[in-house]
């Protein structure tokens, strides 16, 4: 047994160096002094970091991508916390089949939903590009809100509501006072998670291109069609430092079954 | 609680799903029935018989089923491994197959670009070792999509088979070993059934995942299209929203057959009946 | 005129009754229990009480008003739950205080308030504690204190010690009796422990599929239950149906097939219509001899199992009428399948429905 084991630890390990291997040498050449992407380095410069904050489009479509993934979480959270509750606390007709359209926006193909909202969004109900790229990523965040706070609902005990209710607060008052706040870290983690879903969103951001509009992942996907120089890897380093933070912060709010659960 | 209560608040999302969501479907899959002004299933027909679109579709299973299978031969014994661990390393490891699955798909295809590619790290090395002479014509291939692929899904599996494993009973094993069996038979007779309906989620997340995914085989790929670059080469370059349609109602079909399919045999296979 | 009155109340979820007429009265001051197997409607009658739950039909009058439509927030109770249901973000005090502050009472008077209830319930100095950081004793505490802090117009519990340990449940039943009669609150007590409920009510109902079977002092119920169903749940276990019925000589007589029993016409035991006899394991006796005791029944037997239960043995007794099972205190038990005569003391005899 204890050769299996080794040979076991071994397999493991070379699985998490072809899944971390890549990263890591993205974030080597992201400090290539030479216009030309090479592993290993040829030296050491921070050239290209300095080099996203020259390119332009890299600044305005960051701010798109933020302003997007920012504004469209706030509508999600005010459409799905209200959902969320609804679906955990109360037994009713219909509930199974509200949970799947809640969740479907997880299950329909990306490409699928993008190119479907360009053609009625964009075209159809004649929305501005800005407009439709945030109702897109609000439905893309919708489900992941939904089931966060659903999952941190389910720990809650609801006779603390209605022990609030018995002491005389109204149903509003009770939620505020004492839903929400038990449900605090489980909010903030729907939204950090949702924030990473819709940030690196490229399905939908794809199709939602217009003159001046686009995302930072898809300005980023037609720079590599053009240029070869280590400006991407360099992003991909900050983009990483980013994820690798908000990760962390969601681990000590939920732990790790924030992103298990699916 | 009234009922009034209630549709207040499912309304608001429910409201925003159909109107951003659940109609541009709907229409989209009925607006190829209807070409021109009266009912047809002419763009089926074009896609079902045209050799290229047929050879799109079947690269696309290809590389989705190969995806799969290397997934689940990676994913398998490593996430037994893992779901063995004590709780700090457990999370650490899980931790370690999580971040990957978070980064932007864009920076991970894109590190494959400069591993796989003419001059990249592993023709250098190659070259370097002497193993070969002339560069290796990987990117831009379906190999290299199918690399990025697994890549993309391989902690999905991972993550679902640690989930179904750490709740497997530990006496099982002991309680099959001391019927008997050898440590390989336990795991065979015992783990592998009883992972089952973890193996069938993490396989239609990979299947489907590999089925739909665009990033990758856009930048990977090259010339080589699959499913999902179809339906956007016909809807922006092309410009033949017609067709794009046909192709977006073929992955919905598609993906949700795939689901049903396993679904049935994950009903089939589970050991709890 | 009661304090409470449930006039044919029905409560029903998805067309499923679970209360249908259902009618109480509660008397100010008392406390009383609803006492019954899971599902038989005490936590329904219960919540109905509170105003989590409102009713199909019937009407809910407290101290004269009309409470069928009051909404929970506006009845002024007070409801202990079988979780405790602490508020998990907020200290001891701030637990204590929510409903004050709810009802806009400033500070000095709250502080003062909460101390002075913290003090009853005997947690002073762990006002700034955090409900994860108490025991379960303690928790339960803090939530009689937060009921009871708004001087509430009823106390209402739901099963509030099945989460405790048998000691503790001791304990505190003890402590919430004291606190009712210091405070001289109307209580209602839902639970499903028979000992807690005889132990510190005034009254207790008996419920059973939506109906109250039975609403009584304690001591009236243990001694003279008036259905099976009552029988059953407080401990007679041997039950003899009769066929036929008569008075004679001031005494009842029954009989069912070749057997005469008699039984004493006492207003507790003999319920009218009764033609059921409950009797419990500790009011038979097992004898070899042929007694002609007057005050006794007679029936021939053997003994089918022989269990030894510390102070006494415990037979089954195998007869014509069905098994028997007697407690009896004895030096050398007998044997199984020995041919014993059973005896039914007449005054034990409790006609039941």
């Amino acid at each position: 047994m204890q050769e299996k084991n080794r040979g076991l630890a071994l397999f493991t390990l070379l699985v998490f160096l072809f899944l971390l291997g890549p990263l890591i040498i993205i974030s080597f050449t992201s400090f290539e002094p030479g216009t030309v992407l090479k592993f290993p380095p040829e030296g050491f410069s921070w050239r290209w970091y300095e080099n996203i904050f020259k390119v332009e489009m890299f600044m305005t479509t960051f701010k798109t991508s933020m302003f997007v993934s920012l504004i469209g979480n706030l509508l999600a959270l005010i459409l799905g916390i209200p959902a969320a509750y609804a679906l955990s606390r109360f037994q009713f007709k219909g509930k199974a089949a509200l949970n799947a359209i809640f969740i479907s926006p997880v299950l329909i193909p990306g490409i699928v939903m993008g190119f479907a909202m360009l053609k009625y969004v964009i075209v159809v109900y004649d929305l501005p590009i800005y407009a439709g790229l945030l109702v897109g990523h609000t439905v893309v965040m919708l489900p992941f809100i939904i089931r966060v706070v659903a999952s941190s609902l389910s720990n809650f005990d609801f006779a603390v509501e209605e022990a609030a209710l018995s002491l005389g607060a109204g149903r509003l008052g009770t939620f505020f006072k004492v839903v929400l706040p038990n449900i605090r870290s489980g909010i903030i983690a729907a939204i950090l998670i949702a924030f990473l879903e819709s940030f690196n969103n490229v399905d939908i951001s794809v199709f939602m291109t217009g003159p001046g509009v686009s995302t930072l992942p898809i300005q980023m996907l037609t720079y590599v069609e053009n240029n070869f120089d280590p400006t991407i890897a360099a992003i991909s380093v900050l983009l990483m430092i980013v994820t690798a933070i908000l990760m962390f912060i969601i681990e000590r709010l939920m732990g790790l079954s924030a992103f298990t659960k699916r | 609680m009234k009922k009034k209560g209630l549709y207040l608040l499912l309304l608001p999302g429910v409201l925003f799903l159909t109107l951003f969501m659940i109609i541009p479907i709907v229409m989209t899959i009925a607006s190829t029935f209807f070409h021109e002004g009266s009912f047809t299933v002419e763009g089926y027909l074009k896609f079902l018989t045209d050799p290229y679109f047929i050879k799109i579709l079947l690269t696309t299973l290809q590389v989705s089923l190969v995806t799969t299978i290397v997934c689940i031969l990676l994913g398998f014994p490593a996430a037994y491994y893992i779901s063995k661990l004590g709780a700090r390393k457990k999370g650490i490891l899980l931790a370690l197959a999580i971040f990957p699955l978070l980064t932007s798909s864009v920076v991970r295809s894109f590190s494959w670009m400069i591993i796989l590619g003419k001059k990249g790290l592993l023709n250098s090395s190659l070259i370097s070792i002497g193993l070969i002479e002339k560069p290796l014509e990987i990117l831009y291939t379906p190999t290299a999509m199918m690399i990025g692929l697994i890549h993309l899904f391989l902690p999905l599996i991972i993550i679902t088979l640690v989930g179904v494993m750490e709740n497997i009973d530990p006496d099982l094993i002991k309680a099959a070993e001391s019927l008997g069996a050898s440590k390989f038979t336990a795991f065979r007779k015992v783990i592998v059934p009883l992972s089952v309906p973890g193996l069938i989620i993490g396989s239609i997340l990979v299947f489907v995942g590999s089925l739909t995914a665009y990033t990758t085989p856009a930048l990977l790929g090259g010339k080589q299209r699959v499913i999902s670059t179809f339906l956007y080469q016909n809807a922006i370059t092309l410009n033949d929203w017609y067709m794009a349609s046909v192709i977006a109602t073929i992955m919905i079909v598609i993906t949700f057959v795939v689901i049903f399919l396993m679904n049935k045999l994950a009903t089939k296979l589970n050991p709890k009946g | 005129m009661a304090l409470l009155t449930l006039e044919n109340v029905s409560v029903a979820y998805d067309n499923q009754y679970i209360l249908q007429n259902f009618n109480l009265n509660i008397e100010k001051g008392q406390l009383i229990s609803l006492l019954g197997p899971s599902g038989c409607g005490k936590t329904t009658t219960l919540r109905l009480i509170a105003g989590f739950l409102e009713a199909k039909d019937g009407k809910f009058l407290f101290d004269g008003k009309d409470y069928t439509r009051v909404p929970v927030n506006r009845r002024n109770f007070g409801f202990v739950f079988q979780s405790y249901a602490l508020f998990p973000h907020l200290s001891v005090f701030d637990n204590v205080a929510f409903g004050l502050r709810l009802r806009k009472v400033n500070e000095t008077e709250v502080k003062k308030r909460v101390m002075d209830i913290l003090d009853v319930v005997s947690l002073n100095g762990f006002e700034k504690r955090h409900p994860k950081e108490l025991s379960g004793g303690q928790r339960q505490r803090v939530a009689i204190a937060r009921a009871l802090v708004i001087q509430p117009d009823l106390l209402l519990f739901d099963e509030p010690l099945s989460n405790l340990d048998a000691n503790l449940r001791i304990n505190m039943r003890v402590e919430i009796r004291r606190i009712q009669q210091e405070l001289g609150i109307t209580t209602v007590y839902v639970s499903h422990d028979q000992e807690e409920c005889f132990s510190i009510s005034d009254q207790v109902a008996i419920m059973n599929k939506g109906v109250i079977e039975q609403l009584d002092d304690p001591a009236t119920i243990f001694k003279y239950p008036k259905t099976e169903f009552i029988a059953r749940f407080i401990g007679f276990t041997n039950f003899i149906t009769f066929a036929e019925r008569t008075n004679q000589n001031g005494e009842i007589s029954l009989r069912v097939g070749d057997h005469a029993f008699l039984a004493a016409n006492h207003p507790g035991t003999a319920n009218p219509s009764g033609k059921k006899c409950a009797l419990r394991p500790d009011d038979l006796m097992v004898t070899t001899e042929e007694t002609q005791d007057q005050a006794m029944n007679r029936l021939r037997g053997s003994v089918k199992v022989s269990t030894f239960l510390g102070r006494s043995y415990q037979y089954v007794v195998e007869t014509d009428l069905g098994d028997f099972t007697v407690n009896q205190e004895m030096e050398t038990p007998y044997r199984s399948g020995q041919k014993v005569n059973l005896l039914f003391p007449k005054d034990k005899m409790v006609l039941v429905d």
